[in-house]
């Protein structure tokens, strides 16, 4: 069984929905917490929610460039 | 409220995952502690069997192993991190793929019926030992700023983005990798293990304390149905284990990834 034998392996894909599931969790989990702070320190209401939109999107975009072109 | 019944059906909850001692006295020997002693024996057992006797033309218990081992080695290690340097890291993803495996079976075989990783302390550490060998490599490999740089520069995305990127790359890669590792599996087999105790306990309860043969021939279904999901159990056990070796691996691979 030496390494040289190998068929040429195929790249195993099987774990990139979760990877896909753990790049939106943190990119909600930041820019939420960017606007819930903003909100703390602004004293207003409206920048959690823009923030979590914010994330959310910004993942999907780095999403698309990051495995969408291949 | 039906007509006859005497006791209160308790639902299981948290409180069906506290396990006493075994040996009164002894604190930490626990139901979990043993299912895991007893799958660590088992392991080295078979896979000792496996190899004791390695013959060219191999016997059952060999070609078992063989098969198992191959599975990791070939469809998780380097399928994963790709054939140059796979060979490093295939004990360690072989260890950890049959030892989840094998906890999580215990749920399903007679009389130990109890999944280690229900236990979130389990799943703390089998996913802080994964994240602290993704990023030790990385490191060694890299060095400490340049791991770090690989680790938060996502690919392909044009550089007026990447300040907003960044944050995304570090938290997700850093912070939120071991947490849904460790989450996922504790969450499916807690899970797993609670929904079949209210099939069952519900089951028993109808048939035996509701006093009512429509009710009972309810519990009849009711245990049936406990059987169906028991198979599903079994097949969750088994994709739960593959997906933390799984994405063990790919950790592992994207960290000492050259290009990224």
């Amino acid at each position: 069984m030496s390494q040289q034998s190998d068929p040429k392996p195929t790249p195993n894909t099987s774990g990139d929905g979760w990877r896909v599931l753990s790049y939106l969790i943190g990119g909600i989990l930041i820019y939420g917490g960017i606007g819930f702070g903003l909100d703390r320190w602004l004293g207003t209401q409206f920048l959690l929610p823009v923030g979590i939109v914010i994330g959310a999107g910004l993942t999907i975009l780095m999403l698309h460039f990051r495995y969408g072109r291949s | 409220m039906i007509a006859g019944v005497s006791t209160e059906f308790i639902p299981p909850g948290p409180q069906s995952f506290e396990t006493p001692p075994i040996f009164s006295g002894v604190e930490w020997f626990t139901k979990p502690v043993l299912v895991a002693t007893l799958s660590v024996i088992v392991i080295i057992w078979f896979f000792y069997g496996a190899s004791r006797k390695a013959a060219v033309v191999p016997g059952k218990l060999q070609f078992a192993g063989e098969l198992g081992y191959n599975f990791v080695r070939n469809s998780i290690a380097r399928d994963a991190i790709g054939s140059k340097d796979y060979m490093k890291y295939v004990p360690y993803l072989c260890g950890l793929f049959f030892f989840i495996l094998l906890n999580n079976v215990a749920a399903t075989i007679p009389l130990i019926q109890f999944p280690t990783f229900s236990h979130i302390g389990w799943a703390y550490v089998a996913a802080i030992m994964s994240w602290v060998i993704y990023n030790a490599v990385g490191i060694k490999k890299k060095g400490l700023w340049g791991y770090f740089k690989h680790q938060t520069m996502p690919a392909g995305v044009p550089l007026w983005l990447m300040p907003l990127m960044i944050p995304i790359e570090f938290i997700s890669n850093i912070l939120v990798r071991p947490i849904s590792l460790s989450l996922r599996l504790f969450a499916n087999m807690f899970a797993g293990h609670i929904l079949l105790l209210v099939f069952v306990l519900g089951g028993e309860y109808m048939i035996l304390h509701s006093g009512s043969i429509a009710i009972g021939g309810v519990g009849i279904v009711t245990l049936l149905m406990a059987l169906a999901i028991a198979g599903l159990e079994l097949f969750v056990q088994c994709i739960q284990a593959y997906i933390f070796v799984v994405l063990t691996a790919q950790y592992i691979g994207s960290a000492i990834a050259d290009e990224h």
